[in-house]
């Protein structure tokens, strides 16, 4: 009975049903989805963001402080995209594995490049990332470089397992470069098409696929657009040959329906995370998505 | 002869340790420069311009009855009020500068000073430990306490410009803020559950007290505390249901109630008394997600407050007595807010004072019993660094010599944020 006893309390104070498992858990389900393919059955993963939400303001639900309480592993974005939600869960958490600092936490944005790093910074400017452009991973050619760094992670932490997340990278990446090289090429023929975008949450792809972007729907970062400001769209357009609008889910998108009809402009709904649109899954089918919604003429 | 390779692996040790801090120099001239551990620094500022039906000098005289003195009596006691919206007018309710850091590897520190026209005030200067086993963790320093849901809040975060009645009533106007040490533990389970409890100083202006009083003539004489004077224990939990989150919360807040309104001065009214206080919360908060930018939260707290202890008072001669008082005393609001867009939300809160009972001498005292006040607001966050606020108040707890006075308050607030300031919780 005492034996017991101990073992309920023990189970009680530290949580470890499955002490086989490893916790991770990552801010936004594109990490979730790479998570998966790199952990499968050895992690038990857990994303906290909704890809229908914008990114930037995330509702800190109390349910995502008892995912964290959990966690061995927090993985985030980084480059400040978390900065309006994310730090208060983290305090609240009482977990000391994944405090700023530790080894148990994973901060994606240091392992690829960033774009559109401002030299000024002022909030005149609307909500600017002082560290850059955060949406990095809608650029396919950064998910390799985010894989490996959430390999390497998981084996540090779970040294146990080491050779079976170097296999499963291994496996991940060949299935990646291959896809890679289909949307590659699919994607050749839009080289050049000029485009508009609400928020600038797609500047990694539209550099990725060669898009020229010649304005955004919002004045600044972080802004609704004013009707001045979609005058000045307006004569913009008329002296380009704009193709294409690229809405994201969760911004209204009246602005850019009214464009797009008055200019005959496609709008495309592009996700900007995993769930953000039907038959988004996991990474690859993220991705197939996007390159369907562009090419789809 | 064998010592040899010992020495010379030292001496690479060494100069391997050594190196690293002679080549990694700050650039720029100042090699001490240490601009990179500049704390986390912002500053709020929060105004208001009020409307009221009510003259400033006629609304001073008002009280709730048995809860709230009149702003006259208040400062007749001494109290240093900086209350937020208090006159016609344009009030400046604070200036708010936080500070904020990671110490070590060890501790969080975070200090929050108000700036009112009365003075400068340290509103929460406190620690939380970083590094505890078992989901536990500790605060301590002067913080606002966990107490309730809004308690804890800072005033920016609230919905509406005030702060509910019930709180104000059982804890004057800044909330249960207290010196002291708390420890909370998060439960290792699938959904949120916290348990926490506080052992306070407990020196509240309206519900406990630490510091001891005498009356002119030496003969009643209630000693200061020496310890800790208040404890709080508190629970929350929270689950989700498909886009809607529940959180729920009991606290209770236990201690010792000194209270001296003019016992030691020649006020013909002067009394004090010293009692045991304790109070109860439940609350209750629902948030329904219906997309990002668009919200539904129905949130409501209820107190109630029950002491009992002795009075002090002076007599038709200004001879101090001693009686025996005791109190029970209730309220709740409730508040729907409705997030329709990213940058506008209106909201409607329903504050009663709904339970009044005050015997003091074994004689029941008559008091109104049904207290409420009904709030609307409009909001419109061009950014989240700035708010800009309509509300109206609908008032019915002020009483001047026992008649009611029904007052109605319209108020535009503008609250300003800038610096890196730290992202709220739920």
């Amino acid at each position: 009975m005492k034996n017991i006893m101990i073992v309920l309390i023990s189970l009680i104070l530290t949580g470890s049903v499955f002490p086989d498992e490893l916790n991770v858990v990552t801010t936004y389900p594109y990490i979730a989805s790479i998570v998966e393919q790199i952990g499968k059955d050895k992690v038990n993963v857990f994303a906290l963001a909704n890809g229908e939400w914008d990114p930037h303001t995330i509702i800190p639900k109390p349910s995502f402080i008892a995912k964290l309480r959990k966690a061995d592993i927090l993985i985030l974005n980084g480059a400040q995209l978390e900065i309006g939600w994310l730090p208060p869960l983290m305090r609240q958490a009482n977990n000391s594995k994944i405090q700023v600092g530790t080894p148990g936490i994973l901060d994606l944005s240091k392992y690829v490049e960033l774009i559109e790093v401002p030299t000024a910074i002022s909030r005149a400017q609307g909500d600017v990332h002082p560290d850059g452009n955060p949406h990095f991973h809608l650029d396919f050619k950064n998910i390799p470089k985010i894989s490996t760094a959430i390999a390497h992670k998981l084996l540090e932490i779970d040294p146990v397992n080491k050779a079976t997340y170097e296999q499963n990278n291994n496996a991940f990446l060949e299935k990646f470069y291959q896809k890679e090289k289909e949307w590659t090429a699919a994607l050749e023929k839009l080289r050049g098409t000029k485009v508009i975008e609400y928020h600038k949450i797609y500047d990694y792809l539209l550099q990725r696929v060669g898009f020229q972007l010649v304005g955004t729907i919002e004045p600044v970062p972080g802004i609704s657009p004013t009707s001045r400001h979609i005058e000045s769209l307006e004569k913009i357009i008329s002296s380009n040959d704009v193709k294409y609008i690229l809405q994201d889910v969760y911004h209204p998108d009246d602005a850019s329906k009214y464009l797009s009809s008055k200019h005959k402009i496609k709008m495309i709904i592009i996700p900007h995370d995993i769930g953000s649109v039907s038959n988004t899954n996991n990474i690859f089918e993220f991705f197939d998505e996007i390159v369907r919604r562009l090419i789809d003429d | 002869m064998n010592k040899l390779p010992f020495i010379l692996i030292a001496l690479s040790i060494l100069i391997n340790v050594n190196l690293p801090a002679q080549t990694e120099q700050q650039s720029g001239d100042n090699p001490f420069s240490q601009s990179k551990f500049v704390p986390d620094i912002s500053f709020i500022l929060d105004v208001s311009y009020l409307y009221r039906d009510i003259k400033n000098d006629d609304y001073n005289l008002f009280e709730v009855p048995g809860l709230i003195h009149s702003t006259l009596e208040e400062s007749a006691h001494g109290h240093e009020h900086a209350e937020m919206n208090a006159r016609s007018g344009f009030n400046l309710n604070y200036g708010e500068l936080v500070v904020a850091s990671t110490v070590d590897p060890y501790f969080d520190l975070f200090g929050i000073f108000h700036l009112s026209s009365e003075g400068f005030g340290i509103e929460e200067g406190y620690f939380l430990t970083r590094c505890l086993p078992l989901g536990f963790q500790i605060k301590g320093g002067k913080f606002l306490s966990s107490f309730g849901r809004i308690n804890e809040q800072h005033a920016h975060y609230w919905a509406f410009a005030n702060m509910p009645l019930v709180y104000k009533s059982f804890f004057g106007s800044h909330g249960l803020s207290e010196i002291g040490m708390q420890i909370n533990w998060v439960a290792p389970t699938d959904f949120y559950l916290m348990f926490g409890s506080e052992i306070l100083q407990g020196n509240n202006e309206v519900s406990f007290g630490a510091d001891g009083f005498q009356d002119l003539s030496g003969s009643i004489k209630v000693s200061s505390s020496d310890a800790p004077n208040l404890y709080t224990g508190f629970m929350r939990t929270s689950i989700d249901v498909d886009n809607l989150t529940v959180l729920a919360g009991i606290s209770g807040a236990f201690g010792k109630s000194r209270l001296n309104h003019g016992i030691d001065t020649d006020a013909p009214d002067g009394h004090a008394a010293y009692e045991d206080a304790k109070i109860l919360n439940a609350n209750l908060t629902l948030k329904y997600i219906i997309e990002s930018y668009r919200d539904i939260t129905f949130q409501t707290e209820f107190l109630n407050k029950i002491t009992k202890g002795d009075l002090y008072y002076k007599d038709s001669i200004g001879t101090t007595m001693k009686g025996d008082i005791s109190k029970d005393q209730s309220g709740l609001y409730s508040q729907l807010v409705y997030k329709f867009s990213q940058y506008w939300r209106i909201g409607f809160r329903y504050d009663l004072l709904m339970k009044n009972e005050i015997v003091r001498n074994s004689s029941t005292l008559d008091l109104p019993d049904f207290m409420p006040q009904l709030s609307s607001m409009i909001e419109y966050n061009p950014t989240e660094f700035s708010r800009i606020r309509l509300q109206y108040n609908h008032d019915r707890t002020k009483y001047f010599e026992d008649n009611l006075k029904i007052n109605n308050e319209i108020l535009l607030q503008i609250n300003l944020a800038i610096g890196a300031h730290g992202a709220h919780s739920f």
